[in-house]
């Protein structure tokens, strides 16, 4: 119960160009949490309320639990939405408000009871329930909004941006609490965020959007370690990964990446990359995460361990760790290191790569060598 | 509290002073018509007049039910009429625009946008320009002398219907889209969510309304010569037009013209407060 199946889905807004999704094309598993992230106007939420039968789809077909659902109507779905701006009755008390969606579906009486007490009880807002929403705080008024949803006992949750109104701290603690919900009730759940880190830490599957099209569907490591192109790599993580241009070349049977003020011996784990690359200029984007980015003092025999002198711009502590900005000829390089070695502006340390760390992605079409096509 | 009122500011004296002022000022014809209507007549007739009553008497009114009595219609008659017009004219108004709004502010169909712009061009007609076809309307389906005659003048009113759409296209859209999955039908989206959220609004149209219909001549000169079906706005125009002049008039029409203005102070005071209530109270955000 609660499977979802998206068969090539499309949505094109009345005119519109071209359109808000575009061959979205996923199976969502029964009890699983994924995330749709992507930059705001991806097409996340269309994805969503497609899902949810407030949008019409333009093409393709939506199963949920096998069952056609493109023509069936949002309360006939058996799903529950959380809204980012909650969308509590305000006419209405914070019970009522939870027990609307029974009373519709004609839910005995005593049984409404049971179940939106056991919800506030659940959510720890007992004592709100006579009062009206507004006369809650944001992050109460979003405990109602989800009470709302698990009282209708929903084969499929839908939330869409639902802590983006909550400050940063109420966020995080309702973050971890949807998480436990989420692994108490094992109902499907399909999430929609701008950010980062919330699908990082949330969905046990991540969908990256961009104008409409997936960019990636996996699990947060995966995302995290095997960015399927340029897109993933540079939104998933903060600090951002860092991006060199340059081109490989081929000298002596081993693999080199070259540009203006690097030359890197790479690890022949990457051979089998190039050897795919088959062309006589491989024009690639180096990719390399910030936590994999090495910084010390110059010495003499750098050239040959692979390291390059670097020029200091900033710094920043964030605590645990700090981040140095330094430039490498054009290429501007992040780097975490340790907030015990302080670099000041304009220090000049030698910056080398963890080389079993690296990404490599296409120049031309931003697509991750590793990437063999084979991707779920 | 003492600390507090220390540190009011000059300022806030003026400003206070300034607007009880206003405020005394535009409350005058109400002053006014409240004295008049109990005034003996030597008092009506007084230069330069006064605002208030000396020696109170309530013959006023009873010379106006005097007069009344004396008619071909009973007073209570006339009464009614209005009581009933206005009641049903009121709920059906409220019925016909929320109903109509609701659908102009948050349903897409053809024609939307021609449909609003021909409300909005009615806002413009002065009433004089609609009377003639008003009445070749209601003269070709037979509705003299009947009590739909009274209401389906005022029944379609553009005005209400506009500011209605203004009102409930405010109304989140997600509100409604909760509600449909929810399992509520576009009725239970319209009555459930819809209708409550929208009472400020619909309490800013009945005061209009009700006024609008209550002081209306026009219907009962115009369609109803049956005198039964006349109402009472007309009978006590009628009678001020009928006694301008003479000195008896004078304590009829002070009398009359409280009479007509009550109603509409009470609705004016009993939908206010609703206005302000739910303003305060649902915060629709
Ligand atoms: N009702 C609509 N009519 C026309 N275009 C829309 C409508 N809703 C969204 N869009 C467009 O579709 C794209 C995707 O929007 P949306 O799904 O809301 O993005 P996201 O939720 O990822 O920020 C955007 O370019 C947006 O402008
Ligand atoms: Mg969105």
């Amino acid at each position: 119960m609660g499977s979802i199946t998206f068969n090539h889905v499309f949505k094109q807004y009345k005119g519109e160009s071209r359109p808000a999704v575009n061959d979205f094309h996923l199976s969502i598993e029964e009890g699983e949490f994924l995330v749709l992230v992507g930059p705001s106007g991806c097409g996340k939420s269309t994805t969503l309320r497609m899902l949810a039968g407030l949008e019409e789809i333009s093409g393709g077909e939506l199963y949920i639990d096998d069952k056609f659902v493109n023509y069936v109507s949002p309360k006939d779905r058996d799903i529950a939405m959380v809204f980012q701006n909650y969308a509590l009755y305000p006419n209405l008390s914070v019970y009522e408000n939870i027990a609307l969606g029974l009373k519709l579906r004609k839910t005995p009486k005593y049984e409404i009871e049971l179940r939106v007490n056991r919800v506030a009880k659940i959510l720890e807002i007992s004592h709100l329930l006579d009062r009206k929403p507004s006369q809650l705080s944001g992050g109460q008024k979003q405990r109602v909004a989800l009470g709302r949803a698990i009282a209708r006992e929903p084969q499929v949750f839908l939330m869409d941006e639902p802590l983006s109104n909550l400050d940063a701290k109420l966020r995080a603690q309702t973050r971890a609490e949807i998480i436990k919900l989420q692994s108490d009730l094992k109902r499907t759940t399909v999430y929609v965020t701008h950010d980062q880190v919330e699908a990082m830490t949330m969905g046990t599957r991540i969908v990256v959007m961009k104008d409409g099209v997936i960019q990636q569907v996996a699990p947060p490591k995966r995302l995290y370690d095997e960015p399927a192109n340029l897109f993933v790599a540079g939104f998933i993580g903060s600090p951002q990964m860092n991006f060199v241009e340059g081109s490989v070349t081929r000298e002596e049977g081993r693999y080199y990446f070259n540009n203006k003020r690097m030359k890197l011996l790479l690890p022949s784990a990457y051979d089998g990359l190039f050897d795919r690359m088959n062309r006589a200029v491989r024009n690639v984007v180096l990719g390399v995460r910030p936590e994999h980015v090495l910084l010390k003092t110059p010495e003499p025999d750098d050239d040959e361990k692979g390291f390059v002198t670097s020029a200091v711009q900033m710094t920043e502590v964030t605590g645990a760790d700090s981040y140095v900005y330094v430039t490498v000829g054009e290429s501007k390089i992040i780097a975490r290191t340790d907030p015990g070695t302080a670099y000041r502006n304009e220090d000049k340390p030698a910056i080398g790569f963890n080389m079993s760390k690296l990404h490599f992605f296409d120049e031309n079409t931003g697509i991750s060598l590793a990437d063999g096509g084979d991707e779920e | 509290m003492i600390r507090r009122l220390r540190r009011i500011t000059p300022f806030q004296v003026i400003l206070v002073t300034v607007f009880t002022a206003l405020a005394a000022f535009m409350s005058l014809p109400i002053v006014f018509i409240l004295n008049h209507a109990f005034k003996p007549t030597n008092e009506l007739f007084l230069f330069p007049p006064r605002f208030f009553v000396q020696n109170p008497t309530g013959s006023n009114f009873e010379q106006l039910f005097l007069h009344a009595t004396n008619a071909t219609v009973p007073f209570s008659r006339y009464v009614f009429n209005s009581v009933f017009v206005v009641a049903l004219t009121l709920i059906s108004v409220i019925v016909v625009s929320t109903m109509a709004a609701y659908v102009l502010a948050k349903y897409q169909f053809h024609f939307k946008q021609l449909i609003l712009s021909l409300i909005t061009l009615s806002l413009m007609f002065a009433p004089e320009t609609v009377g003639i076809p008003r009445y070749l309307i209601i003269s070709g389906i037979h509705l003299h002398n009947t009590y739909l005659g009274h209401i389906l003048p005022s029944l379609a009113s553009p005005i209400a219907v506009f500011m209605l759409v203004g009102f409930i296209s405010q109304i989140p859209g997600e509100l409604m889209e909760a509600a449909r999955i929810d399992g509520a039908s576009h009725i239970g989206i319209f009555t459930k969510i819809v209708l409550p959220l929208a009472v400020p609004a619909i309490a800013t149209i009945s005061i209009f309304t009700f006024q609008g219909v209550w002081g209306d001549v026009e219907t009962s000169t115009l369609f109803m010569q049956d005198e039964t079906m006349r109402t009472l706005a007309f009978y006590v125009n009628s009678l001020l037009s009928g006694l301008q002049n003479s000195v008896a008039g004078q304590n009829v029409a002070a009398a009359a013209g409280l009479l007509m203005f009550i109603p509409n102070l009470i609705i004016f005071l009993l939908f206010q407060r609703k206005v302000l209530e739910t303003m305060i109270h649902s915060g629709i955000k």
